[in-house]
This record gives C-alpha cells, structure tokens and sequence, in this order.
C-alpha cells in the first residue's frame, strides 16, 4: 500500500513524501526542512520553493494548537458515510503552521469552539489506514 | 487593447433535465443567443465551452459541443475553473478578442449533473480541495463553506437567523425566473428547520446540483455596432487565485482573499468603485457566502454583509440589488454554467430587459463567481 493509507478514505497513492507514514506509525507527525535555508514545511512538502537543489530532512512537530474553525458534516461522500457525522476542523499549531484534520469524535462538541485548545494526535483507522486529528 | 462588447446571450431552463444531454443543454443556450443577436453560426470565428468536466459523461466536451453548434472547422477549445468555468471562459475570449486573433466569439457555459447522485457529486467536489491533504477526511463544498461560516459567527456574532435572509431573499426573486430550477419562495422558518448538510449550513441554505447551459456572444467593438444597436461592454476584468487548500490559507477565516483581490483588478480596470454598481450577481453557493462576498467587494465592511441584508439594500429598489434573478440558490448551480448565467442576467438589466425585476435606470454591473472553495475567483463589471 502507498500513501493512499493516508487519510480516512485516501486518494492520492504515490508521492515523495512517503517518509511521512513511517513516522505516524511512530505516533509522531512530522514536517519537513530544508537543509539549506532551514523553512520548513507541513503538510511536509519535498522540495523547498527557495532552494530547489537543496536535500530536506524530517522533523517532528509537538501537535499543540488551537482551534479556528470548524463543522460537523452531515452529508457525506460515499466512502464516508459509515462515519457520518463526523467534525472536520482547521487549527493552528504552535510553531504557526495550519493544519486541515478531522476532530476527534471524543472532543465534548457543546465545548466546540474557534480559539479552543487541541492537540494533533495520531490515529489509525480500520482499514490499518493512519492520519491524524485534533483532541 | 479594443473594446469588447456582448452582443448576444441565451440561457436555457435550469433543473433536473432528464429530457436532454449535455450538448442539447449547450445547444439550447446556444441556439437562444443567436436568435438574440439575430445572427447564424457563419459569423462565429471560434468558441469556448466552459464545464468543469469531471461531472459530464463526455470527457473533452468542447469536441462534441462545438460538433453539435456546428461550430466546426473553427477553433474551439475547453475551460475549467470549476465554479468559475464560463467566468474565465469570457476572460479568455475577450483576450483572443481584444487581441484581434478572432472578432466574434461565443463562451458556452454548460453542464450535465444530475446523472450522478448528490453523493456522487460531493464526492467529486470533495476532490476540488486538496486532495493529498483534505479530501481523505471527507470534505465536501458545503462543508468548506460551513467552515467560513462558523468563523464568521464568532467572529462578528452573524446568526443561522440572518444567514436564512439569503435564501428567503434569493427564492422570492427566484420565482420570477422561469429559467430557475425553484421557482417557489420559502420562509426563513422553512430555512431554519431544513436538514443539517454541514453545520450549521441546512438543505436550504445551499445550492443545488442542477443541468443547464448560459452562452455569451462577443465581438470587437466594430463588430458589436454592426451586429447590434445595445450592445454591453465588458468594462473589468478580475481574476485572482488562493490556496486550495484552506491550511495554506491565512487569516481568520472570515473573508476570501482572492474575491478582494479580483475585485480589486476589476474595479480598477473598469474605474469604478463599489458604490457605482447599479446591480450586482454574486455567487451564492451558499447563504454564507453571499454574506462574504457582500464583504470581499466592499458593499458592506468586514461583518457588516448581515446589516446590508437585513436593512433590504440587497433587495430590489434597495442600495444594490443582489441576485434578483434568483441567484444560484434558486436557479440551481450547473457548475460550468453559472458564470455565464450571471453576466446573461446583467445583460438584460442593462439593456433594460429584464421586465418584472428590472433595476430602473441600470448603467454597470457586476457578476462575481468563485471557483471551488475559492481557489479561483473572478469579478465581472458591465457597462451598458
Ligand atoms: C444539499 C445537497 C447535498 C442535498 O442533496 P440530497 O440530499 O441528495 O437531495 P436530493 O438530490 O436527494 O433531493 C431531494 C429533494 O430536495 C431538493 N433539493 C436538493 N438540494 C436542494 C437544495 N440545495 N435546495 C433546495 N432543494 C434541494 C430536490 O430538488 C429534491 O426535491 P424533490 O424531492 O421535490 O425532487 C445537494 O443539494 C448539494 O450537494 N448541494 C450543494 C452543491 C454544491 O456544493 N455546489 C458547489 C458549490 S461551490
Ligand atoms: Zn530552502
């Protein structure tokens, strides 16, 4: 399997980024840097935009963030309807970084605000598929 | 740079069309705007035909469409920008124009949804946002949507209440439009109570998946005087891009960006400003978004899009009426069409054609139509 074991359904199965699934199995997400110029990147992307010659390397990223805003989402694609509802959210984390993730279903939703605290945790699916979400 | 004028436009009825296919639907649109600009297909030098394609069973549509105009040997050629398809549909052929390569063009808005199921559909929207990063969660638009929604409320304090004023205003205009998909007017009461879709967006605060076609003829404006004695001048052009994905984005998530930006470009390449537009077609996918795009064009400030609407200024004999064609929260939104069909409403208010919901005196107006989750938007001003 490639990296179409990403996500609660997902889609795309071959990238460079590969390196990503190995270090949630770890339980840890990580982003990427590159080596030159030290920016790093997350969602991890392969390349830096500035130095295109340069090497990147992997860092793991501590998850802490804070909510912005989000929905509970009652209809739903085909793949996702065993799911439904489920709550979708788009937070920022510490070191500035967003990050687009599903909320876990054991966050108390009445609690459920723009500004809440949450963290970017691991978590593996049914299907041995891994990704990540906030909690 | 040469004038570019509209010299004619055709729209065809909007829904379900389980009678007719896709290149019957562009046809039908098609056939409408030659008998407005009272000419045959010998004078069109080159079309393009505007459909986000991934939803239509012909893949390459521009082939079997310009086929079936009889549109060939001409040159012809396919646009995508999702939502935004036949917006940057009439900004490609008003550059080929403007350009002198082709003097007369037709931009055919088209599209053929509802063989696919609203599951199917939304899963294939899902997929135009960033698919690596946040289709695998289940996106869809009106989930997207929600989001900016759900920023809004807290930030500005906007209710599920005001947000109903869209689609109550929108389908009361609606019922005067015999091309529109609804054609009955409903009660915020009815807006409150429908099914949740994404919180806190429900049934009726969002577009529906529909069939249709919009097509625009344009000409140089030699061309246009010949063939016309009303013809609309195209007078701005705005396009911009963000992120797709919404992680990429920055900000509190109130606004889009990129409709500032197109509308910066247009306004300044129309010189105009906000408060000269006598009508305005904004992209209502959703009640949410019509609220922002108040905002984003500068008819109202940043949160006050609700004032605007509960004070009637979006309404019919208000400040600058908005959608009083029905908006796509009535018509129904055949993505590739929609463009298209908001410049084909400001057309006939600026000839003064537009009977029953015609804005007395009309000089400008401008259409805006956002692609997907506002990775494209484009801003259109008119002049009579
Ligand atoms: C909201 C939505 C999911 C509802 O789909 P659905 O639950 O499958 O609804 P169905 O297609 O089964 O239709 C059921 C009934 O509701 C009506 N209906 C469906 N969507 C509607 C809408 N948005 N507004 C009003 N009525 C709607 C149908 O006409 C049908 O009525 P009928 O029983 O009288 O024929 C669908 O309309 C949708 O996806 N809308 C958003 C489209 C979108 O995102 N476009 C891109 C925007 S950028
Ligand atoms: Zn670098």
């Amino acid at each position: 399997m490639g990296f179409e074991k990403f996500g609660r359904f997902g889609y795309v199965s071959q990238t460079k980024i590969n390196p990503l699934l190995s270090y949630l199995e770890k339980g840890q997400i990580a982003a990427t840097r590159c080596k030159k110029c030290g920016r790093t990147y997350f969602p991890p992307r392969a390349e830096c935009l500035d130095d295109r010659q340069s090497a990147i390397e992997w860092v793991v990223l501590d998850g802490k963030g804070s909510l912005i805003t989000f929905t509970k989402v009652f209809f739903a694609p085909p793949a996702f309807q065993p799911e439904t509802p489920y709550l979708l959210g788009l937070a920022e984390l510490s070191n500035g970084f967003r990050v687009f993730a599903p909320v876990s279903p054991s966050v108390d939703e009445k609690q459920l605000k723009p500004g809440k605290e949450l963290n970017l945790k691991v978590a593996r699916g049914s299907r041995d598929n891994l990704f990540y979400w906030l909690e | 740079m040469g004038r570019v004028g509209i010299v004619g436009v055709g729209h065809s009825k909007f829904g379900k069309r389980n009678d007719a296919s896709l290149r019957e639907l562009a046809f039908e649109a098609y056939g409408a705007a030659l008998d407005d600009a009272d000419m045959d297909s010998s004078n069109i030098d080159s079309s393009v035909i505007c459909s986000a394609t991934h939803y239509d069973k012909q893949r390459s549509p521009a082939g079997v469409v310009a086929e079936y105009l009889g549109l060939n040997p001409q040159p012809t050629f396919n646009v995508e920008a999702a939502c935004a398809s036949s917006a940057v549909g009439l900004r490609t052929a008003w550059a080929l124009v403007s350009s002198r390569l082709h003097d007369v063009m037709t931009v055919v808005g088209v599209q053929k949804m509802t063989e696919l199921s609203s599951e199917e559909i939304q899963e294939l929207m899902g997929r135009a946002g960033d698919v690596m990063w946040e289709s695998p969660f289940g996106t869809t638009m009106p989930a997207y949507y929600a989001m900016y929604a759900t920023a809004h409320m807290a930030r500005f304090g906007t209710t599920e209440e005001q947000m109903a004023l869209v689609p109550v205003k929108n389908r009361k205009y609606g019922s005067k439009n015999p091309n529109a998909m609804f054609q009955k007017p409903i009660t915020a009461e009815e807006v409150l109570k429908s099914r949740p879709v994404a919180s806190p967006l429900k049934l009726f605060d969002c577009c529906a998946n529909a069939d249709g076609a919009a097509c625009l003829i344009i000409a140089n404006a030699e061309k246009a005087r010949k063939l016309t004695d009303r013809p609309v001048w195209v007078a701005g052009l705005g396009l911009a891009s963000s992120p797709m994905s919404l992680a990429g984005r920055k900000g509190p998530m109130t606004s889009f960006e990129v409709t500032k930006n197109a509308a910066m470009s247009a306004y300044q390449m129309a010189r105009v400003s906000p408060n000269d537009i006598d009508v305005a077609e904004v992209h209502d996918s959703f009640s949410i978004t019509e609220i922002l795009n108040y905002e984003d064009l500068r008819f109202a400030k940043p949160g006050g899009g609700t004032r605007l609407l509960e004070k009637g200024e979006t309404e019919l004999g208000g400040k600058i009426p908005v959608n009083i064609d029905g908006g796509l929260i009535s018509k129904g939104h055949p993505v590739g069409a929609t463009g298209a069909s908001q410049l084909f409403a400001l057309t006939k208010q600026l000839r003064g054609e537009a009977g029953s919901t015609q804005v007395d005196g009309a000089k400008i107006g401008l259409a805006q139509n956002i692609g997907g989750i506002g990775m494209y938007s484009a801003v259109t001003i008119l002049k009579a």
